[in-house]
């Protein structure tokens, strides 16, 4: 692929003239740190990754599917952002591969699709593993981006991943210098970011330890919700208090974690223990999407062990597996 | 721009009719192609949207045999004659008739898990040349539980049906049928598993109990076909609330084959 640079001490200009046609979505360091529209760019923070993964962009917590008055409906136009994201992570872009999969490959979800069509994703390459619970290196993870950057002190090497990124450097060519070199998987690799010693759990399904590590579960979903992959949803109606002919049908998150997840009528829930329903997410991220997408769901970010209020930690529960 | 598939079609209640205490049978003006054991999802705006087979086999309309059991099943039932109604669909893999030709049929329903097994029923009808012997076993918990009534006349002139009630105290019961479980007309049916195929719906308990009879009586996994029920949004394979293991009640099911879905337990 194509390879630039960019020196450091221009990264804030180039941004500047991306802003004047584009919102700049990146990481910013709050109590914690997220993806958000930035103006002021030595906000942006990229120590360490983002605590809430970018999906909200694309996969939106709530997502009006359709108004309706009676039986009249009308579906909203959310438009189409123009957005450039900065700084995701590689974990984090393979997550977007997967959500894409998903929502533009299984079926075509025009309101993912439309705050997707207009979005560029800049990825920043983790020279080190930038939290203790990272594991990519035990994932398979694509190459997919508009541009990577890669942080080399001074300067970024900047390759480009797609015709938007192309269309992104072409368009502002005057920051970069063309380099006749190529970016080795040597150099792609994330050293401290490969715990997951054995991600095939097809013979674990009936192990004991899965009980053992969940007993001390709160069922709070945390690690859905954290989750940069995690696309499940649940559909509802709300209508306005005046007048119940009038509302709207609403998408919002749902986890897999909550026993009410597969609550029939008549009150019966089919994955009622919490060994059950943590089994169903882990299987689902390394087993079952597998089978009908050819990849993994998880991509190794760590976020839904960082982010468990017991510090449940699936990956050394299957390590520990014997 | 392709269709949004989360957004439902206008369609009208041709015909309402209530067929025990807490079942109910719309009829929609709904022409498009189905296959028996496919369902709908069917909504009223402010209320929600429910998955519901589709309970006959017609190019005119759909009919949908409810049971009131949640809110949205509830607010259907307030459903009359020339009323709107939302609907997506059809959704899902029905019963494989086209590949089963030749075959002799045993259908056996628990409860309101006969309602979806009628438009199997009502395909055989329309294409009985090409269908062997046809026999029909329903379970019931009670009387006034007893679905299809005026249809049962018709159908237990043509086929062999048998029903059973849990209890009958009164003895005061109108019907053919015996008091006690699907479970032992199965039994004393003796049945072989020569050219023959099983559809069964109903309870996950009853469904279970039958097929180890239907076991004991030789007849092999792939010879019974199963509809499941589970938790479901988007019918589309993507919201996974449905999902048994890897598969997904919503696109692989809702009718499987029992050796697709027999080690995945009660997920």
């Amino acid at each position: 692929m194509r390879v630039l640079k960019l020196e450091k001490k221009r990264l804030n200009g180039f941004l500047g003239k991306l802003a004047d046609s584009y919102e700049i979505i990146a990481p910013v360091k709050k109590d914690l740190v997220k993806f958000e529209k930035v103006t002021n760019f030595d906000e942006i923070y990229l120590e360490k990754n983002s605590y809430f993964p970018v999906k909200e962009y694309f996969f939106r917590k709530q997502e009006v599917l359709f108004k309706f008055s009676g039986t009249k409906i009308t579906v909203p136009n959310p438009g189409n952002p123009k957005r450039v994201f900065f700084g995701i992570r590689r974990c984090d872009l393979n997550a977007i591969n997967h959500q894409d999969m998903v929502f533009m490959g299984q079926i075509n979800d025009p309101y993912y699709m439309s705050m997707r069509q207009n979005s560029f994703l800049i990825g920043y390459h983790c020279n080190e593993a930038p939290s203790p619970f990272c594991f990519c290196g035990s994932m398979e993870l694509a190459e997919y981006f508009d541009l990577m950057f890669y942080d080399k002190k001074d300067y970024f090497l900047v390759e480009v991943g797609s015709e938007k990124g192309k269309f992104l450097v072409n368009k502002f060519k005057g920051f970069f210098t063309e380099l006749p070199i190529l970016i080795s998987s040597e150099e792609k690799k994330i050293p401290g970011a490969d715990r997951l010693e054995n991600k095939d759990i097809s013979k674990l399904y009936d192990h004991p330890d899965w009980k053992k590590g969940v007993d001390i579960c709160l069922s709070c979903a945390a690690c859905t919700t954290l989750c940069p992959t995690c696309y499940c949803f649940e559909v509802h109606d709300e209508v306005k208090a005046k007048n119940p002919a009038e509302g709207q049908r609403k998408r919002d998150w749902s986890s897999c974690q909550l026993p009410s997840f597969t609550k029939v009528a008549g009150d019966h829930v089919f994955r009622e223990t919490r060994e059950d329903r943590f089994k169903h997410r882990i299987y689902h991220q390394l087993e079952y999407f597998r089978q009908k997408n050819g990849v993994d769901l998880c991509v190794g970010c760590g976020r839904c062990i960082e982010g468990c209020p017991t510090r449940i930690d699936f990956v050394s529960i299957i390590n520990n597996m014997k | 721009m392709a269709e949004n598939p989360f957004v439902p079609k206008l369609y009208k209640v041709l015909d309402f009719y209530r067929d025990a205490e807490d079942m109910f049978t719309l009829t929609i003006n709904m022409k498009k192609e189905h296959q028996p054991g496919q369902f709908v999802q069917i909504s009223l705006p402010g209320v929600g949207e429910a998955p519901i087979s589709i309970g006959s086999d017609s190019k005119e309309h759909i009919k949908l045999s409810i049971k009131e059991v949640g809110n949205v099943t509830r607010a259907l039932s307030r459903l009359r004659k020339n009323d709107k109604i939302l609907i997506r669909g059809p959704y899902g893999k029905g019963y494989p008739m086209e590949s089963l030709k030749g075959n002799s049929i045993i259908i056996v329903g628990g409860g309101c898990g006969v309602a979806p097994l009628r438009s199997v029923i009502d395909y055989i009808e329309n294409h009985r040349a090409e269908y062997r012997d046809v026999q029909l076993f329903f379970g019931y918990r009670a009387p006034n539980e007893i679905l299809f009534k005026k249809e049962m006349e018709d159908w237990k002139k043509k086929y062999s049906m048998k029903i059973t009630v849990d209890k009958n105290p009164k003895g005061k019961f109108c019907y053919d049928a015996a008091e006690g479980h699907i479970t032992d007309i199965i039994r004393q049916a003796e049945l072989n598993n020569k050219n023959k195929v099983v559809f069964l719906c109903g309870p996950p308990k009853m469904m279970q109990s039958v097929i180890d009879v239907l076991k004991q009586r030789g007849f092999h996994d792939d010879q019974i076909f199963l509809s499941a029920e589970r938790m479901m949004y988007c019918a589309l394979g993507v919201c996974c609330h449905c999902m048994i293991r890897e598969k997904f009640t919503c696109t692989d099911g809702p009718v499987f084959r029992y050796d697709e879905i027999k080690d995945l337990k009660n997920d």
